[in-house]
């Protein structure tokens, strides 16, 4: 907590924000949001919360700004200019939040102030994480056992929500593709957009080393930021960027959009399907330590360490799957053939 | 030592602001997207002195390599964009609205 | 003795950061800017992260190991995507017709 960064990031973003939102222009609005993005996670890594941080950059900054770039492709770039003679609008708007903002601000006036050790969760919640994760899971990120064992249950419905969004875009936008039986001839010569040789080469040799990264953070988030989230964002990332410096049919031929739908619900069913197991083997739902009767030579500590890598590893499917899907079908207008 | 690694992140940070400077005026929407790439890679220097800072730096290695790798797919997935759509921006888009064709 | 290479490291890292914020808002045209752009931001970067590592040297040990090759990783990732990143940008720019900066004619005299 340095205050001078503090308050230099604070400002940083605040100026982004405003930026983003008064520019006329969509897409510049989209990657200046970008760089809003980029800001908050370097806030939460100067407070600190390194997990939050890595998902934010990763999430956000990366993949959240080529969605709305997709989107910004295949609709209006330019913001509609106001009429005149709406400044009463605008004065009931500005009204309205301003006593919506001050109501929330009274709320805070009830809070514990920042890091006060007589709060109900210095003293009730975070010495009880603090002090039993590593006797009751052997896994030194608190963060991650708070995520996959103590609060499991909430995960596998963010998992699913992760899930359900990729059949909302699936259902939307797909069925509007499939609709439009026509065939658009794709442009060749002048017209086409490609990448130069140069792109196309470099982005070529990064991906693999992205997508080993990608499995290192998965695995390795009992030890260090990381875990099944943000890993299956940057292995969804790698398959983006086959996409835009390729094409998208490339793209395709690696992982086709079923395989990817078979992956997400792959990935549920890992989740959901390990806390059925310890249900049938006897303990409550998502109770890792009755897994240590089927696997071999472990204790029910170990167990826990096991069976949280094993729904992290269901969340990264899915959540590489869904990436893949959402970025296929809002780049090629639920068409599939060629995208951003 | 910290202290020197302090006013080091806080001259990165007045640059950053300077950069965005450019990100809101750039005439074109390209020109944002150079800055934005600039802040990209000012803030991957700038984690890993926040890690030093920290006395932690483990922890904060992994998300500067994210942090890079996810910054240069925005830039590539932008520049595929302008490829595409062949209209940089008219020169009313700014802050204000003005008028299509109209000169500065 | 480590102190003073990672200050001029930083320093010499620092000032080329500067000229490069410098040359992105003085610079007339985006050519230029992107070019100082470009290569001031990669070396500046590289310059600092070497700092970083060699200031980690303070206390050797095993781990210390892994960490600075890991930040040497990440500015040869910087050294290799960055220059891929400006070139994509540029051609982008100039297959979108971006007309490069010429200095003004000056007037002619009446004859």
């Amino acid at each position: 907590m340095i205050w001078q960064f503090d308050l230099l990031i604070l400002a940083l973003g605040v100026l982004c924000a405003l930026a983003s939102i008064s520019l006329k222009d969509l897409l510049s609005a989209a990657i200046v949001f970008g760089a809003y993005s980029f800001l908050m996670c370097l806030l939460w890594t100067e407070m600190g919360a390194v997990d939050v941080a890595f998902t934010e950059a990763a999430v956000g900054a990366g993949v959240s700004t080529v969605f709305f770039l997709a989107a910004v492709y295949h609709t209006n770039r330019a913001v509609k200019p106001r009429r005149r003679g709406r400044l009463l609008h605008k004065l009931v708007g500005l009204v309205t939040a301003a006593c919506i903002g001050l109501l929330l601000l009274s709320a805070t006036a009830d809070f514990p102030t920042w890091a006060d050790p007589n709060s109900p969760a210095s003293v009730y919640l975070s010495p009880f994480y603090i002090t039993e994760t590593i006797p009751q899971t052997a896994v030194p990120n608190i963060v991650t056992a708070v995520l996959a064992d103590f609060r499991g249950f909430d995960t596998m419905f963010e998992t699913s929500v992760i899930f359900v969004a990729g059949l909302a875009v699936l259902a939307i936008l797909g069925s509007y593709g499939r609709r439009q039986r026509d065939y658009e001839p794709s442009p060749t010569g002048q017209d086409a957009a490609h990448q130069s040789s140069i792109v196309q080469t470099a982005c070529r040799v990064f991906v693999p080393f992205m997508q080993l990264f990608a499995l290192y953070v998965v695995a390795h988030g009992h030890h260090s930021p990381g875990g099944g989230f943000q890993g299956g964002v940057i292995l969804g990332a790698s398959f983006i960027l086959v996409a835009i410096s390729y094409d998208l049919r490339v793209m395709q031929r690696r992982l086709r959009e079923r395989l990817a739908m078979l992956f997400a619900g792959l990935g549920v069913l890992i989740y959901a399907g390990i806390g059925a197991l310890c249900l049938v083997l006897g303990a409550n739902f998502l109770d890792y330590s009755i897994l240590h009767t089927i696997l071999p030579a472990t204790s029910p500590i170990m167990a826990r360490s096991h069976g949280m890598l094993g729904v992290e590893i269901g969340v990264a499917f899915t959540v590489m799957a869904i990436m893949v899907i959402i970025y296929v079908n809002v780049a090629s207008h639920g068409k599939s053939d060629r995208g951003l | 030592m910290d202290n020197f690694f302090i006013a080091g992140g806080v001259i990165l940070l007045v640059l950053m602001l300077l950069t965005l400077y450019r990100a809101i005026i750039g005439p074109t929407a390209i020109d944002r997207l150079m800055a934005v790439n600039v802040i990209g890679t000012k803030t991957t220097v700038l984690l890993i002195i926040i890690g030093m800072l920290f006395n932690w730096v483990e922890m904060f290695v992994d998300i500067a390599l994210a942090y890079a790798l996810l910054n240069f797919i925005v830039t590539i997935a932008t520049s595929r964009y302008f490829q595409h759509h062949k209209n940089l921006c008219p020169i009313g888009f700014g802050i204000r609205h003005r008028k299509e064709g109209a000169r500065k | 003795m480590i102190d003073i290479i990672v200050m001029i490291l930083f320093g010499i890292g620092l000032f080329s950061f500067f000229s490069t914020t410098v040359g992105i808002l003085r610079f007339p045209d985006f050519y230029s800017r992107m070019h100082a752009a470009g290569k001031g931001d990669v070396f500046s970067s590289v310059v600092m992260l070497l700092g970083l590592v060699i200031y980690h040297f303070h206390h050797p040990s095993l781990d210390g190991v892994l960490v600075a090759i890991k930040i040497l990783m990440i500015s040869l990732f910087i050294f290799l995507a960055s220059p891929t990143a400006t070139h994509a940008i540029i051609s982008a720019g100039f297959n979108s017709g971006v007309v490069p900066w010429a200095k003004p004619k000056p007037e002619e005299d009446k004859q």
